[in-house]
């Protein structure tokens, strides 16, 4: 009995039904029941998430709101570098995000977003950072990783869909396509654990419309 | 301090009565007043020579703080300074030469001299002893403003400054500083280590009269007279050739048969302008403080600058760093002397033809090189060089009060020049609007509801509320550029805005819908009330 013990105490030894109370990742949670039972607990933080999908403007970032509003009620920031259009701050607000802390940071090439990267999560007052990089080495990637390491921000990195197929030193990668009332979020990787037992998450998206598109908002 | 004063001792001393007559003939110093006034107390002592120390107890020492102390800093190898500051400088032999119709040696480096070269030496007689050595042009006005770049850091050890550009060397007055830098000896080690640091190998020479100051650190004397008498002593047997005099001068006092300082000392002033003119008597007057010597103050330009030229073509910008830092040293230091400091510098890459000018402007005021240096590295691996470099010149675009050190108790004030520090690295390398805050404002249309900022210039607190116009439109996440598009196939109404009918021809009414376009984007969209055309604002997201 004291021999097994032993063995089980051994670092060496992983067992896949601890594997979500032994490795304790700081994690944010993401606002959904469902994705934080498959992310064990939420975001990891200090981690690099890739999200991989297309195209732009699915409901990808609304995702993490919960996250970014979290971030700057902490009075942490919320780094968006080369994001492919300009954020509009009012609606943001309307969210619940600070916009005094929502910094966008304009990089062309992937050396200068991967290095603005790295200076961001170098300061502690970064909570999240979304980058967008279109087609990134693993040499870049490799940086970026590290770069979130130093930190305990929130890193995710927004990747073409054909992303899916190569390999990736990222924590966390999670593919998303957007539906007609949904986002689909399928795990395809995650250190550290099994992958969820149903890969496929569905968020739901709130449609604020007062009407069908039968009606008309000043005859209401 | 040294032994050499010491066994020179029985020969001043034996001196004494006849340097006392010579004095007579000017106005005597109270000190001297008192010395001769107590030898007459004790008559054996006009016969018997008075030991030393008892001369410095009869002496009533006088205040030495408050009067005036003067050091020459003698750079007697500026041009070959100058050129170690580019950290270009080759091993082996390197001569400056002077650009005359004869060219002559003015300075060889350490190799240079090992082989026999001397400051002064025909050019054709030094390339007889060297082989292959490098040979740098002398260019006096490089050396002018080497000088006034020097003087300009001086200034924060006094205000009483003044380059000697012909002696390569630069005068301070310090005795009033010397509480303040806790002693001469701290001081002078200040001063040396403050130059050394910067590059330059510089001799100090440190007295009560500027005259003397500059003929100690000529000589590299350690003696540091401090009142009259010591002044005399130190000179007394000073060879005729330390004095800084002409060489028909020199002639003429040898001709009678002098060879000593002292021996000159000796002879009656009024009689030597008499003969000589007046240049002697005036000399040594200045040498004893007997009648002062006007200095003139050292005015800084209004805004530093500073220039290095290079022995060497250089094309990489790598090796710019080290040349850069010297500069940057130097602006350290000159604008410690000011007490202010800098937000913006301006960097000109000089070329065989053209002028690179480069410029960078942090968040924050500050001086230190460090700081300035790792900015200006990144601003450097961005530039590609048009050709190479000869030389470099740093300027100041303005110069700013030097900020206390008093803006916050608790810590706040650290995050916030942590933050502006990270924001200016970041704008050297990605340019100056790579970098936005947005902050919301009261207008109603989508894509006035925001303007960019610098980061800086937002606090954290939140500058306006969300009018019910902009809550109309819905909380949509990304804005683009406003686009005609064909009817949406499917949509759902958000709202009606009408407004801007108060600014001129800006008159809108839009009907704000979301749509799903074929791609499956959600995209903010808008149809335009009195055409009826349909425009894309940008993404749910």
């Amino acid at each position: 009995m004291s021999a097994l013990d032993e063995l089980l105490a051994h670092p060496g030894l992983w067992r896949g039904r601890e594997a979500d109370t032994s490795v304790a990742t700081p994690v944010r949670s993401s606002g959904f029941a469902q994705l934080d039972a498959a992310l064990r607990g939420g975001w990891p933080r200090g981690q690099l998430t890739e999200l991989i999908g297309g195209p732009f403007g699915s409901g990808e970032t609304r995702m993490l709101l919960p996250v970014l509003t979290a971030c700057t009620r902490e009075q942490r920031r919320v780094v968006l570098i080369s994001p492919p259009a300009t954020p509009w701050i009012p609606g943001w607000r309307q969210l619940g995000v600070n916009p005094a802390l929502v910094l966008m940071i304009r990089a062309t090439t992937g050396d200068d977003v991967v290095w603005s990267c790295e200076q961001m999560l170098r300061q502690p007052g970064t909570g999240a950072l979304l980058a967008w990089l279109r087609d990134p080495n693993t040499t870049l990637l490799r940086r970026l990783r590290l770069a979130a390491g130093s930190g305990d921000a929130c890193v995710f990195l927004y990747r073409q869909p054909s992303a899916s197929q190569q390999p990736s030193p990222a924590q966390l990668r999670i593919r998303w396509q957007g539906t007609t009332d949904h986002l689909r979020l399928e795990v395809i990787k995650h250190t550290g654990g099994w992958l969820p037992q149903s890969r496929s998450i569905m968020i739901a998206q709130d449609i604020p419309c007062h009407h069908s598109e039968s009606g008309h908002p000043g005859s209401a | 301090m040294t032994t050499e004063p010491g066994d020179k001792t029985p020969r001043h001393l034996g001196a004494g009565p006849a340097t006392g007559k010579s004095d007579a003939q000017l106005s005597l110093l109270p000190p001297v007043v008192a010395a001769t006034a107590s030898r007459e107390l004790h008559p054996g002592s006009r016969l018997k020579p008075i030991p030393a120390p008892a001369s410095a107890i009869v002496h009533k020492p006088e205040p030495l703080s408050g009067q005036p102390l003067w050091i020459a800093v003698w750079l007697p190898h500026l041009a070959l300074d100058s050129l170690v500051q580019t950290g270009t400088a080759p091993p082996g032999p390197l001569i400056v030469v002077d650009d005359a119709a004869r060219p002559r040696v003015h300075d060889g480096n350490r190799a240079a001299r090992r082989a026999g070269i001397q400051p002064g030496m025909a050019l054709a007689d030094a390339l007889a002893m060297l082989n292959t050595p490098i040979i740098v042009d002398y260019v006096p006005e490089t050396m002018r403003q080497h000088l006034q770049a020097l003087a300009t850091v001086l200034l924060q050890f006094s205000d009483h400054v003044c380059p000697e550009p012909g002696q390569q060397r630069v005068l301070l007055e310090i005795g009033r500083s010397l509480r303040l830098f806790k002693g001469l000896e701290a001081l002078e080690k200040r001063i040396m280590r403050t130059l050394r640091q910067l590059g330059y190998s510089p001799r100090i020479g440190c007295a009560r009269t500027p005259a003397m100051a500059r003929l100690l650190a000529r000589l590299g004397h350690p003696e540091r007279p401090r009142d009259r008498d010591s002044l005399r002593r130190v000179l007394t047997p000073l060879p005729l050739t330390a004095l800084p005099l002409a060489t028909g001068d020199l002639a003429v006092l040898r001709g009678i048969g002098l060879t000593r300082v002292g021996e000159l000392l000796r002879l009656p002033r009024g009689d030597l302008a008499l003969r000589y003119g007046n240049r002697l008597p005036t000399l040594l007057d200045h040498l004893l403080g007997d009648s002062p010597e006007v200095i003139p103050r050292f005015q800084p330009p209004d805004l530093p600058f500073f220039h290095l030229e290079f022995d060497q073509e250089v094309s990489s910008t790598g090796a710019l760093r080290f040349p850069l830092k010297r500069l940057l040293q130097q602006l350290e230091q000159a604008l410690r002397a000011r007490h202010r400091s800098v937000q913006g510098l301006e960097l000109q890459l000089l070329h065989r033809e053209a002028t690179t000018a480069l410029s960078l402007e942090r968040s924050h005021p500050g001086s230190r090189t460090e700081e300035w240096l790792e900015l200006w590295s990144i601003r450097l691996s961005r530039v590609r060089l048009p050709a190479p470099v000869r030389g470099m010149r740093l300027q100041v675009a303005r110069l700013l009060p030097l900020a206390g050190a008093t803006s916050g108790l608790f810590g706040s004030a650290e995050g916030a020049a942590d933050e502006t520090g990270f924001l200016t690295r970041l704008r050297a390398r990605l340019g100056d609007d790579a970098i936005a805050r947005f902050v919301p404002t009261l207008n109603p249309l989508p894509e006035q509801a925001q303007e960019e900022y610098p980061p800086e210039e937002i606090s954290s607190t939140v500058l306006a509320t969300t009018t019910p116009a902009q809550r109309v439109v819905g909380a949509a996440l990304w804005l683009q550029p406003i686009q005609p598009c064909p009817t949406p196939r499917g949509h759902g109404w958000l709202g009606r805005l009408e407004g801007g009918w108060w600014s001129n021809g800006n008159d809108q009414r839009r009907d704000y819908a979301l749509a799903r376009d074929h791609q499956g984007r959600r995209c903010w969209v808008f149809r335009d009330l009195r055409s009826g055309q349909w425009y894309t604002q940008g993404f749910w997201g």
